[in-house]
């Protein structure tokens, strides 16, 4: 007889090999879902590999997709290590993005980095206020914080659908018009970038910088410390006097403001117009990557490199062995889950149980 | 906006009310049961997705209706079955799960999609025909709007009163019930409490899958991402804003069918405000509900809570 048994002790070991497997499971999964759709396996994932790192100008545009995945990751692990369940970041990447595009037309004419500190400034502070809003919604009314951050993200895709789609900020042309999109921005706001790649731009620092400061955050600060008290124990934490209303506020403050960062990377570092389509799947993506990250900020900045380069790799893919590009969040998915039951397992330990004891 | 108010219009926004109202309220009334039973399942609109894609591509290769909603529903249960693993007999938190379920879900059904249709359009089949009731159907007006829906409208409001009768006339009901306040007294009484978690879990999303598949087969003649468009998240907003109670549930989501209704109306008739106003005011709606329902009398004491012995 086999039976599973807690573990009392941790064995690094143990968890090592748990997510090894799991990483091997999720592309064995994967390769079984390209051998049923009968596509060539080995070309496939070759051409995930030559899109993703084979040369630096693959391996900036695998950094420029990872940016925006490692700080709606870095929004999750703000929350999640609370418990708190916001799945607010999609909505948070789209204010984000809209009150940056807010900004860029109000400040237009400042000094270049007066003016693209105002953007990235008003880009968190449009996240943090969604954040804000679920964090009041659960303190005041008790609205289930899961509920309410979806029911804001289809609210804030309806709205950013209105604004570029016939409201005051579509674009002048029928291109803009037919993909719902703003005017171009304007040179001077557009994120600077980096080593001349014309790929990789200023929104990775913060991302990094983002993720640096989440983990002294975390880890170092009494603040941190009521983050994960929050989620071994509220109860204990309400005990000890701490106000945890006033803790879900800022942790949800804090954690919309990176997942707005997100928004501001991708339009203005990115796509320099604002389109909904563009900022479609980074929240939950996010997610994701948070998740796989281990919750922790250096394990989300890994993830979310490694699913920069997944993202960058499947436009190959799609070229090369004709594989469409929504395998990636199916990919992504499947390692969700497969980490998932890793995360669980590695808590455990095989037992051989003697007959008749 | 006075377009709005003719007769032939509301007498077409309340038809169009129960039409919206069948697949969300399928999926609320079989995850009051998951509820109940103390398990939290957020993959709701994920299975729906599945149900609806299964449905469609069964439709499509045998042109069977019967079929394509069977594997609505065995999809469904599929999508149960992964789940009730997960939170049953791994005891992965349950919010964790549904999200995870609901990202893979999204990802593979629309991976599938791709390759189904490869470059060219999405093959289409016959949407169902409305099933008149003889003699109540030519009742002026109320004929319109009530007897003269899908069937599967008719089976969703009956499935409310059945599952009432379930959950509080029957043993399994009461035990299910009980899972979700206090499984430690069904454990100590020597009921398998996993095997009940599974059961509840099943019903949830077998009835989910169902909606799925109503939602794919009576509104469109082809599959479109994001079809679902957060029907399956209205359903659990429901259920809280329901106070876990059948009837609750029913109400509330005729409120969230109704504007839904009217939202298809507004984009029909190019009324002059912008339709996204109307797109979003069911999820306004869902959260403004929550306000009003802050004491959650009903709820059940256990729920998202995995069991351990």
């Amino acid at each position: 007889m086999i039976r599973l048994e807690k573990r009392i002790e941790v064995n690094n070991a143990w968890i090592a090999l748990m997510y090894l497997s799991a990483c091997i499971i999720g592309f064995l999964l994967t390769a079984l879902l390209l051998w049923l759709s009968g596509t060539d396996i080995s070309k496939a994932f070759y051409a995930l590999y030559k899109g993703s790192m084979s040369s630096q100008k693959t391996i900036f545009s695998s950094l420029s997709k990872a940016t925006p995945l490692i700080l709606t990751g870095l929004a999750t692990v703000v929350a999640f290590r609370a418990k708190v369940w916001s799945i607010g970041q999609e909505g948070q990447v789209y204010s984000g993005a809209m009150s940056a595009y807010m900004a860029s037309l109000m400040f237009f004419g400042l000094p270049v980095w007066i003016y693209l500190t105002l953007i990235i400034g008003f880009g968190a502070l449009g996240g943090a206020f969604l954040g804000a809003l679920s964090a009041v919604l659960k303190n005041r009314f008790n609205v289930n914080e899961i509920i309410s951050t979806v029911m804001l993200n289809y609210i804030m895709i309806f709205f950013l659908s209105y604004m570029v789609g016939g409201g005051p900020w579509t674009g002048v042309g029928d291109v803009a018009l037919t993909y719902s999109q703003s005017n171009p921005i304007d040179d001077t706001a557009k994120l600077p970038f980096l080593f001349d790649s014309r790929k990789l731009h200023l929104g990775f620092v913060l991302a990094i910088v983002c993720a640096l400061a989440c983990h002294i955050l975390i880890n170092l600060t009494p603040f941190g410390y009521e983050i994960r008290a929050m989620g071994h124990n509220s109860i204990a934490l309400k005990y000890r006097g701490t106000n945890t209303k006033k803790t879900l506020l800022y942790l949800m403050v804090f954690s919309g403001a990176i997942a707005g960062l997100a928004g501001v990377s991708e339009i203005f570092g990115t796509n320099h117009s604002l389109k909904g389509d563009t900022l479609v799947g980074l929240g939950f993506t996010g997610i994701i990557v948070g998740m796989i990250g281990g919750l922790t900020p250096i394990g989300t900045v890994i993830a979310g490199v490694v699913f920069g380069g997944l993202a960058s790799g499947s436009v190959y893919m799609k070229i090369i062995a004709k594989v469409p590009g929504t395998l990636v969040p199916t990919m992504e998915g499947l390692f969700l889950l497969t980490f998932l039951i890793a995360g669980v397992a590695s808590h455990y330990k095989i037992v051989r149980l003697k007959k008749d004891v | 906006m006075s377009e709005l108010f003719q007769e032939a219009v509301i007498i077409s926004i309340l038809a169009g009310t129960f039409r919206v109202m069948t697949p969300i309220l399928f999926a609320a009334i079989g995850e009051l049961v998951t509820q109940r039973a103390g398990i939290w399942n957020m993959g709701v609109e994920g299975t729906m997705i599945m149900g609806a894609f299964t449905s469609y591509i069964v439709a499509v290769e045998t042109g069977s209706q019967h079929l394509a909603i069977l594997s609505g529903i065995l999809s469904g249960m599929v999508m149960g079955l992964i789940t009730a693993f997960m939170i049953a007999t791994m005891r992965v938190d349950h919010f964790i799960t549904g999200l995870g379920l609901n990202l893979l879900v999204g990802g593979l059904s629309l991976f599938w999609f791709r390759l189904y249709v490869g470059g060219g359009y999405a093959p289409t089949f016959d949407s169902l025909d409305n099933f008149a009731i003889p003699i109540l159907n030519t009742i002026p007006i109320l004929g319109d709007i009530f007897f003269n829906q899908k069937l599967l409208t008719y089976v969703a409001f009956l499935s409310v009163p059945i599952v009432w009768y379930f959950l509080y006339r029957t043993r399994w009901g009461l035990e299910l019930r009980c899972l979700g306040e206090n499984p430690k007294a069904l454990d100590i009484k020597g009921l398998n409490v996993v095997l009940r978690q599974y059961v509840a879990i099943l019903i949830g999303s077998s009835f989910t899958g169902l909606g799925g598949a109503f939602l794919m087969l009576a509104f469109s003649d082809r599959f479109q991402p994001d079809l679902t468009a957060g029907k399956g998240w209205l359903a659990i907003v429901a259920i809280i804003a329901g106070k876990w109670l059948p009837k609750g549930v029913f109400i509330a989501v005729l409120v969230f069918a109704f504007l839904g209704s009217v939202a298809v109306h507004v984009q029909i008739l190019d009324v002059n405000i912008p339709y996204q106003i109307f797109l979003a005011l069911p999820y306004l709606a869902s959260i403004i509900l929550l306000i009003c329902m802050r004491k959650k009398i009903n709820q059940p004491a256990k729920l998202g809570v995995p069991y351990f012995r």
